[in-house]
């Protein structure tokens, strides 16, 4: 068998399997979102008996879903942007500057990916307890996932201070270009694709997050993981619960495809239009 | 006037490496100090061993710690063991090897949560696994699947969305092992076998350690999966912190989170020793 054809096998085995892993799990929370109150979905039957989209109406009507929305997708960009930020200086003294102890201030920029997520959730409320700041969930929440996710734009931003070629820097000094002009003309092009990349994974990871906004934000402030978890213990109903997953993952499979695509382009000479 | 290098420098690191010491400083701190009695909540805050002691002692900490290590064990074992195979199998591109690639890693697109609720719809009493099992005549009525005692949705659940990430890190490392090298072992005569165990598996030992901590420290530390998936009869260190801090038991709480960084810690770190062992073993044999 030459490996042509083993590899035709294996692949169509393999696609098999994943139909089986993804098609069947996702078509069916999308034909549980789909059941009409009216007529329930028996095991007898193989499709839900009555579709409509009323599940989904009745999500936005009646249910925490649309301040969840607000407050998700207003918490998300304003981490992207603060943790962007203050990953900027950081990143810079990264990937243009010699130090002494550069590793190990690297390997302190990861911490928050190492501490696990709910010992920081738990131990930071305490912090906010022991301030007298545990009323301040909004607040809270925003400054966690800036801090928590600045570990990607440290990562991110560090290639691309890397990638910033010298000798654009020095053709920008030597036309007698100021600092900011410096930074317009010689590293912008080329930072380009790392801040869109870094404001992308952190307004992902903050739409995400699940453990700080569980204990940081319950029960007066809902996002729509907590609204999810929720959704999935005491109060489950599966049609609601399947409104809130397609919800939480559709719009996240957009913006890490698009990711992707970012982080592929991020090519410093051609950002830049040199090379 | 000119700033010193050294300020320079520090002044660039105060908002990023310096925001995160504080803060990941300040909770590992905290989380430390009420595991020994001090920033009670309510009461005096005094140094004591005695929620260390009571913890220690109680059956429910050992059961947790054990389930725990188990889950966070067998998800990271697991994971590697099914994404080696494939990442070798995709080390070069043929027709179709990409769509098979992006197919293997959407999983990592996908929440937790969405990962978990989409496993119990799946396995629900009367969800398809059931019915398919009826249909082709192995089980006789629909049996209950969900939160089964040996934790096996969470495993499921663990490897199904950290395979993805370990074939992530092991393809990059596979694809980054020229074919001379591995021309080279064939031609003194290797066979497939061999060829793993004394080209591939010590060129890419390191993205296997970082793909097993990483998952590990992860799986170890699982909340979600085991809230809604997991057995009922057993608590992950991670749900039993949450339960003490519920209850208002936050020095309890403390002594489980000062215990869930350490077994993360120390846990990744012997996992990490035991695969370059493991490997460089295989490769001498």
């Amino acid at each position: 068998m030459t490996q042509s054809v083993v590899n035709r096998l294996l692949m169509a085995a393999l696609l098999t399997v994943c139909a089986v892993w993804l098609i069947i799990p996702f078509g069916m929370a999308i034909l549980w979102s789909l059941v009409d109150p009216s007529e329930p979905w028996t095991p007898d039957r193989l499709l839900p008996p009555v579709m409509s989209f009323s599940r989904w109406q009745n999500m936005w009507e009646n249910s925490s879903l649309k301040p969840a929305l607000i407050t998700s997708y207003t918490l998300a960009p304003l981490a992207a942007l603060l943790s962007m930020g203050l990953s900027m200086p950081t990143a810079f003294a990264f990937g243009r500057l010699s130090f002494p102890g550069k590793e190990f201030y690297k390997l302190v920029a990861l911490m928050p990916l190492v501490v696990p997520s709910f010992v920081t959730a738990i131990f930071f409320t305490s912090i906010l307890f022991n301030l007298g700041l545990h009323q301040w969930r909004f607040g809270a929440i925003f400054f966690a996932h800036a801090i928590m996710f600045m570990p990607y734009g440290i990562r991110i931003l560090t290639v691309s201070f890397e990638q910033v070629r010298q000798d654009h820097i020095d053709a920008a000094r030597d036309l007698g270009a100021r600092p900011l002009s410096r930074f317009v003309v010689a590293y912008l092009p080329a930072l380009k694709p790392g801040i869109f990349a870094t404001l992308l994974i952190v307004f992902i990871q903050s739409i995400e997050e699940f453990a700080i906004a569980y204990i940081v934000g319950t029960p007066t402030l809902t996002t729509i993981p907590t609204l999810l978890f929720a959704q999935m213990g005491q109060d489950f109903v599966r049609p609601n619960a399947a409104v809130l997953s397609l919800i939480l993952v559709v719009p996240n499979v957009v913006f890490m495809l698009l990711l992707e695509r970012l982080l592929r382009s991020a090519n410093p000479s051609m950002a830049s239009g040199k090379g | 006037m000119t700033i010193p290098h050294w300020l320079r420098v520090a002044l660039l690191l105060l908002p990023g490496v310096g925001l995160i010491g504080a803060f990941i400083g300040s909770v590992v701190f905290i989380a430390i100090a009420q595991s020994f009695g001090y920033y009670n909540l309510t009461g005096e805050s005094a140094f004591t061993l005695d929620d260390w002691r009571a913890i220690l002692d109680r059956r429910l900490f050992e059961r947790s710690v054990a389930y725990s290590l188990y889950v966070g064990l067998f998800s990271a074992v697991a994971s590697v063991i099914i994404a080696y195979p494939l990442a070798l199998w995709l080390r070069k591109p043929f027709p179709g090897s990409s769509l098979i690639g992006a197919v293997l890693k959407a999983p990592l697109l996908v929440h937790g949560l969405v990962a978990a609720f989409l496993y119990v719809n799946v396995i629900a009493y009367h969800g398809i696994v059931n019915q398919f099992m009826q249909w082709i005549g192995l089980w006789t009525g629909p049996r209950v699947l969900q939160n089964d005692d040996n934790a096996i949705g969470v495993l499921i659940l663990q490897t199904w969305k950290n395979m993805p990430f370990a074939l992530l890190l092991l393809t990059g490392a596979v694809q980054a092992i020229s074919d001379d090298v591995l021309d080279a072992a064939r031609d003194m005569g290797s066979g497939p076998f061999a060829r793993f165990r004394k080209v591939v598996a010590p060129l890419t030992v390191s993205a296997l350690q970082a793909a097993m901590v990483i998952i590990f420290i992860g799986a170890v530390a699982d909340y979600s999966f085991q809230a809604i998936a997991g057995p009922i009869n057993r608590q992950s260190m991670a749900q039993l912190m949450v339960f003490f801090k519920g209850d208002g038991q936050w020095n309890n709480a403390a002594v489980v989170g000062v215990s869930l960084m350490a077994i993360a810690l120390i846990g990744s770190g012997l996992l990490a020793l035991v695969a370059r062992l493991f490997v460089k073993g295989a490769s001498l044999r």
